[in-house]
């Protein structure tokens, strides 16, 4: 029996290739390939997955970290995406790589190993992706200006009095608004019509950093992510109106 | 040559779908699919769907199993699982349990 496996041209795998022996990528791999032997990636191969192997050859595309116990050689029409890691690494003419290349052996476990899952990997990448976005959208939530129509709108819909479910969110809203605030922006805006969506949650944001600061005498604090929600409802109660 | 050959020793968890032969020798977890003949050879070990044009198994295969023309159990081979197929033989010495449709 031999040891060769083969994944033809016309074929896909979504998941992980583990086990011993070589291996000849021809098709698509998304997901992981660990091999102990000899990895070829052909031409017509599309690998969006990380490679372990002993040895591995590369002349088509791969998405993914390259880990090789012995060598890793980039042959002409090669396209990779990401790190390289091997005692011996070639790049011949005509290879394409972007990434870290480390000729100081296969690169840690702990990168692609754990990674392991397909979606382990998209975890790892989209929280990198993701930092950037967040911290710089931060500034932003707090200029936002805060539209008044919530306030009126729960208040329509939810009395003080009574606490309905759904509503419950907007009462301590309702009560904090009105009510001369020490911050002078968010009082001036008060007249302004609502927005869009974004800004209703970037102002749903503000509202809990407030009522953060309002909770010690008042009721308790709701729920953050019933607050969200309640915040949209509202906005969209309003708008069919 | 075989278009893919998923050879002994190797393990796939997920998802193979191929439009050429594949031969299975290792194991498959997960579903496999494939507008070609497959084989299981003896000592394979598949957990999971098969569909197939054609489908000869010689190892082990535990989930249901259709093919568009043929399943061929062959001797040795033990299939737990449901069969579509508008043809099937078992050979002697193959193990089988589960329904059979043959699309009558």
């Amino acid at each position: 029996m031999s040891s060769v496996s083969i994944i033809g041209a016309g074929t896909t795998v979504r998941g992980s290739i583990r086990g011993e022996g070589d291996l000849e990528i021809h098709g698509h791999v998304e997901g992981v390939v660990v091999v102990t032997g000899e990895v070829i990636i052909t031409e017509t191969a599309l690998l969006k997955s990380d490679v372990r192997a002993r040895r591995i050859i590369v002349r088509g595309a791969v998405a993914g970290d390259v880990s090789a116990e012995e060598a890793i050689v980039l042959e002409p029409g090669a396209r990779v995406l990401g790190d390289l890691g091997a005692p011996q690494i070639g790049i011949r003419p005509g290879a394409l790589v972007r990434g870290n290349v480390s000729t100081g052996g296969p690169l840690p476990e702990t990168k692609s190993v754990p990674a392991a899952t397909p979606a382990a990997a998209a975890n790892n990448r989209s929280a990198r992706a993701v930092a950037a976005p967040a911290a710089r959208s931060a500034p932003t939530r707090a200029a936002a200006p805060a539209p008044a129509a919530r306030p009126v709108a729960a208040a329509r819909l939810a009395p003080p009095a009574a606490r309905p479910a759904p509503a419950a969110r907007p009462v301590p809203v309702s009560h904090a608004r009105p009510e001369p605030t020490p911050s002078a922006p968010s009082a001036a805006v008060i007249a302004k019509p609502p927005v869009d969506e974004h800004e209703a949650e970037a102002e749903a944001d503000i509202d809990e950093a407030e009522e953060d600061e309002a909770s010690e005498g008042g009721p308790p604090p709701p729920v953050v992510p019933a607050l969200r929600k309640g915040a949209k409802a509202s906005l969209r109660r309003k708008g069919a109106r | 040559m075989a278009g893919t050959i998923i050879g002994q020793g190797l393990t796939i968890e997920g998802e193979l779908t191929s439009d050429e032969e594949v031969v299975v020798a290792g194991t498959i977890r997960g579903k496999l699919s494939a507008d070609g003949p497959v084989t299981i050879e003896a000592g394979a070990l598949v957990e999971a769907d098969i569909s197939a044009a054609s489908l000869a198994v010689g190892g082990t295969v535990t989930g249901n199993v259709s093919a568009a023309e043929r399943v061929d159990l062959l001797g040795g081979a033990r299939l737990i699982g449901d069969v579509k197929a508008a043809r099937l033989t078992i050979a002697d010495g193959a193990s089988f349990k589960g329904n059979v449709d043959m699309d009558v």
